[in-house]
């Protein structure tokens, strides 16, 4: 290594990341559960032929585009930072980690974004059946290209379907079929995909509540309060599911995460009785939490599912992950060397002793002395160990608050779309004004949910990019710090009046509503006709051909 | 010859949509739940607003024969 | 020759075609975006210009996201390094190509004037800005970039971007790529459009034909002057790490080794200019569909006379030459290869099959909506 690694550069590449994942974020869970919820409409339309499922689904298609557009432009940031800002995780991973991405413009963003302008346009050069099917198109296309991007993720948080090659310096792609079947993928995917239904059937559930409440198009308020209700009931009971197998997956491939989402220091081998806490303040440095509140006898049943198998607590983690970074060490001095002479074989039987554990040695590089494992010894080895050590462990504080404020916002929720659903089948939703206010508030719910559900996952991930194998101290470009204070002031920039043009925006469409207000409740059953006047005419080519 | 491509085409659909369940049935329990899910969700929202509708047209009834 | 061998090749020219589609089909739309203040004077027809390319600037936009895809699977060292050293740009780049989407979606939604007038400058910027960069790099990467490899494959950067911004030769790819966008996007508004707009669009893309004409030229010479890389020993099946295994030497007119080696390839250049000079002809004649084929043909004869020029580099290194990126050194494993070009093979004629769909679906002449319809761009 001929540079040093600056951690103010890792640090605020670290910051860049995370800030633009988590604002892409913002735009990603609507997407992924309005095209469904747009889909759902317009199949009620297409059965019934009534006028107002295709003004209802014109409507709310507005709001969507308003989104999607801001959905697409921010995660072009997140494909080129890898290449801009991680370029030795790139180097290191591309070969498997790479390959999700391109599948995903392949199969799915391509489908998505073609026939994204077909359904805001087509409307009137199109069999109504046809539009249908691009309606369907562009919801499977954006839910899929989740799926890809979240089977990429699923190898940074427990590497399936890779080995590393010492003659390339990478992981190498092994097994496509470990790689999209790892459960880790599969259930983050289903997790991810479900909490953007949640997410849009809130906005839907609310903005028609605020109509209700307002007395504006309740014959369309009426019928999408019903329609998110029922989508929200449900995907919040499969959210909560999944989010449960999701952190049973986890707890099972990275201890560490689950040890600190639950901030459990020391170890209890007394299962039945361990007990979990509901509220902690846990300090780093004294290694406990200051405070807590805690129920016991339910702690290894929720987290595992079992009643015998034992859940290890931080401080036995670390002294576990000792022998691994011992044995880390000595895998990269062994690799370096082979990578230095080819021909020396010696050093590669000693790398491929320990291999599985080379991550651990890449991760001592910023404890030893000038960024060198070759200079650690007897004196200071166990210094080296010990902060290695402490270091396997993700922040405690972050993670236990990140996962509860993220539970409680999904356990609210439903039952929010429990009560909201059953008054609208009963059909006296009106009659709840409280409840309709509620609903309203609740918008930013779910976009908290899905925020601290992003920091639940990556912020437990670390100190890794690649669990186990490659740490993020290791993982970014050696840019200087002038590269990433110019950039980051452009993001702060250029984002904060993006947001700002959105939500300006967004309330715009929103207060105003559906354009035409001609008729009162009830009435939006008449025949096609009675509401064309200011139906929204998305199809604005005209159709005389030169 | 219309329905004849119709008939084709659905049935295409069909044994695609055996091979997916087949697949992800075997190897990916949770993707097989999604696309069970997701289905699932759409069909019982949209049967939601036809009853609606139903329900719509029941209370208009029931007020026009009042007046 | 074995399978891998076979694999990078292919992979290479996969590379090539999609910077090829990025170009021809984003350069369109960058080129309406850069054209839209000067082909429109009434707001009317700077919304029938958004509109023409309205229903497909997004799919369109996908070739760009595509491309870094596969750049980062099939090249992942290639991607790694050139996307870090050519930070200020990339990231130039990036904000270019997240405010145009934005520009799309919000401009109309407000009938202000200034809103309006704000986001065309936005259009403008976005849309020049990237083809600029775009050509640049090309040029950069043509004269060789300041990096080199430590032992575990992180890159070290040594030169300043000021550098590499600013000199001559990358800045006339620069203008060459934005002339190019601009004749493409010139003969768009003139398929879909009509009246003023139609003839104002007829000039700037004739001038950006004839510039690009003229300046394909010019850098041809100064390319076949300057100092080019020759790969001395490399063995095209080693497994791709950059960091040692080849030996490269510097010579002027090197790049011109593999036309001289092969003189069949002189017909990739000519193609370029062929298409060209026949592209502004069929302007003048007013058939601007055969002029949207004679640009694609340009933008390929164009990229494909660097990749002649350059094969097998990627990205010379002026620091450590020997560590140049080159095909054989810097692909994706051939497990990873095989499963991308079943992917590719299995995908590529489904895109092109709806994309063709969408936009005969769309096709025919566009005019100006209404200043409050808000639902059109």
């Amino acid at each position: 290594m001929d540079m040093l690694i600056n951690p103010t550069v890792v640090e605020l590449s670290r910051l860049q990341f995370a800030l633009t994942a988590l604002y892409h974020f913002l735009f990603v869970p609507l997407t992924l559960g309005m095209t469904f919820i747009l889909a759902t409409m317009e199949t009620v339309y297409v059965i019934t032929g009534k006028q107002i499922y295709k003004e209802m689904t014109q409507f709310w298609g507005k709001l969507f585009g308003i989104n999607f557009a801001l959905g697409v432009a921010t995660g072009l940031t997140m494909e080129f930072e890898f290449g801009t800002n991680w370029s030795m995780y790139s180097h290191f991973v591309g070969d498997i980690f790479g390959t999700p991405l391109a599948i995903e413009g392949l199969m799915a963003f391509f489908m998505e974004s073609t026939f994204v302008g077909v359904m805001f346009f087509g409307w009137e050069r199109m069999s109504r059946k046809a539009h249908l099917v691009v309606t369907y198109l562009v919801a499977l296309g954006s839910n899929l290209s989740a799926l890809w991007i979240l089977i990429a993720n699923g190898f940074m948080q427990d590497p399936q379907g890779g080995t590393f090659d010492p003659n390339t310096m990478r992981m190498q792609f092994s097994s496509f079929i470990e790689l999209i079947f790892n459960p880790d993928a599969q259930a983050k995917f289903v997790h991810t995909s479900i909490a953007g239904f949640v997410t849009g059937s809130m906005f839907v559930m609310g903005i028609s509540a605020y109509y209700m409440l307002t007395n504006k198009r309740k014959d369309m308020a009426l019928r999408s309060f019903r329609i998110a209700t029922l989508f929200g009931v449900i995907s919040s009971i499969g959210v909560i599911t999944l989010g449960d197998a999701l952190g049973y997956i986890d707890g099972q491939k990275q201890p560490t995460k689950l040890a600190a989402m639950e901030a459990i220091w020391n170890t209890d081998y007394n299962t039945v009785s361990a007990s979990w806490n509901l509220i902690a303040i846990p300090s780093r440095s004294e290694q406990k939490n200051i405070f807590e509140v805690s129920i016991p006898y339910i702690l290894t049943p929720l987290l595992t599912h079992s009643e015998t198998t034992v859940i290890p607590g931080i401080i036995q983690l670390e002294q576990e992950a000792k022998p691994k970074i011992v044995n880390g060490i000595k895998a990269m001095i062994a690799l370096k060397e082979y990578n230095l002479d080819r021909s020396n074989t010696q050093a590669l039987s000693t790398f491929k002793q320990y291999e599985n554990d080379m991550g651990y040695g890449f991760l001592a590089m910023q404890f030893a002395p000038d960024q060198d494992l070759k200079k650690i010894n007897a004196t200071n080895l166990p210094s080296v160990l010990d902060k290695t050590a402490k270091d396997t462990i993700p922040n405690v504080w972050v993670e236990f608050w990140a996962f509860r404020l993220m539970v409680a916002a999904g356990f609210f929720m439903l039952a929010l779309f429990a009560f909201a659903a059953y008054f609208s089948l009963k059909n006296e939703i009106e009659k709840h004004p409280t409840l309709l206010k509620l609903a309203m508030w609740s918008i930013p719910l779910p976009w908290v949910a899905c925020e601290f559900g992003w920091i639940t996952a990556e912020n437990g991930r670390q100190p890794w990019t690649v669990f186990g194998w490659l740490p993020t101290f290791v993982s970014a470009s050696s840019h200087s710090v002038g590269y990433m204070v110019f950039s980051l002031i452009g993001f702060t920039l250029l984002y904060s009046s993006f947001i700002a043009a959105e939500l300006y925006l967004m309330f715009k469409y929103a207060r105003l509503g559906p354009q035409d207000d001609h008729h009162g409740h009830g009435h939006g059953s008449a025949p096609a006709g009675g509401g064309m006047a200011g139906q929204p005419v998305f199809a604005k080519p005209s159709m005389d051909r030169k | 010859m219309k329905n004849l491509l119709t008939f084709i085409g659905l049935a295409a659909i069909m044994v695609l949509s055996l091979f997916l369940a087949v697949i992800t049935g075997d190897y990916g329990p949770w993707y097989f739940a999604w696309l069970v899910g997701t289905t699932m969700v759409v069909l019982i929202s949209a049967a939601g607003a036809i009853m609606f509708d139903r329900q719509d047209e029941e209370q208009q009834q029931k007020q026009g024969s009042i007046h | 020759m074995d399978a891998y061998i076979y694999l990078k090749i292919f992979w290479f020219l996969i590379l090539g075609i999609l910077l090829m589609g990025l170009a021809i089909m984003v350069g369109m739309d960058m080129g309406v975006g850069t054209l839209m203040r000067f082909v429109g004077k009434t707001d009317g027809e700077r919304r029938e210009a958004l509109n023409i390319v309205g229903p497909h600037w997004d799919g369109n936009q996908v070739w760009f996201i595509l491309g870094g895809g596969a750049i980062f699977a099939a090249f992942p060292t290639l991607y790694a390094t050139s996307f870090s050293v050519f930070y200020i740009v990339m990231i130039l780049l990036l904000f270019s190509m997240i405010m145009r989407p934005v520009a799309f979606e919000y401009r109309s939604k407000v009938p202000s004037h200034r809103w309006r007038d704000s986001w065309d400058w936005v259009f403008l910027i976005s849309g020049a800005l990237p083809m600029i960069v775009y050509g640049a790099a090309m040029g950069n990467i043509l004269e060789g970039v300041g990096f080199h490899f430590g032992w575990d494959g992180q890159y070290y950067q040594t030169e300043s971007f000021i550098w590499y911004l600013l000199n001559p030769f990358a800045i006339l790819c620069g203008v060459l790529s934005l002339s190019l966008a601009i004749y493409q996007g010139g003969t768009m508004l003139m398929i879909r459009g009509s009246g003023a707009l139609y003839d104002r669009a007829r000039n700037y893309a004739s001038v950006g034909g004839v510039a690009a004409l003229v300046l394909f030229v010019i850098g041809g010479f100064m390319v076949s002057g300057m100092k080019g890389f020759q790969l001395i020993t490399g063995d095209p099946g080693m497994p791709a790490n950059p960091v040692s295994g080849q030996t490269v030497t510097l010579a002027n007119g090197a790049w011109m080794a593999n036309y001289s080696a092969h003189p069949i390839l002189w017909l990739v250049p000519l193609l370029g200019l062929a298409g060209m000079v026949l592209g502004v002809l069929a302007l003048r004649a007013n058939k601007p569909t055969l002029g949207w084929w004679m640009g694609a043909l340009a933008w390929i004869g164009t990229i494909g006379a660097v990749g002649t020029s350059m094969f097998p580099f990627l990205m010379p290194s002026t620091d450590n030459i020997n560590q140049s990126l080159t095909v054989w050194n810097s692909t994706g494993s051939e497990y990873n290869l095989i499963w991308m070009t079943i992917f590719g093979l299995i995908f590529l004629p489904i895109i092109i099959s709806y994309t063709t769909w969408c936009f005969r679906v769309m096709r025919g002449k566009v005019a100006a909506p209404d200043t409050q319809d808000d639902h059109a761009y």
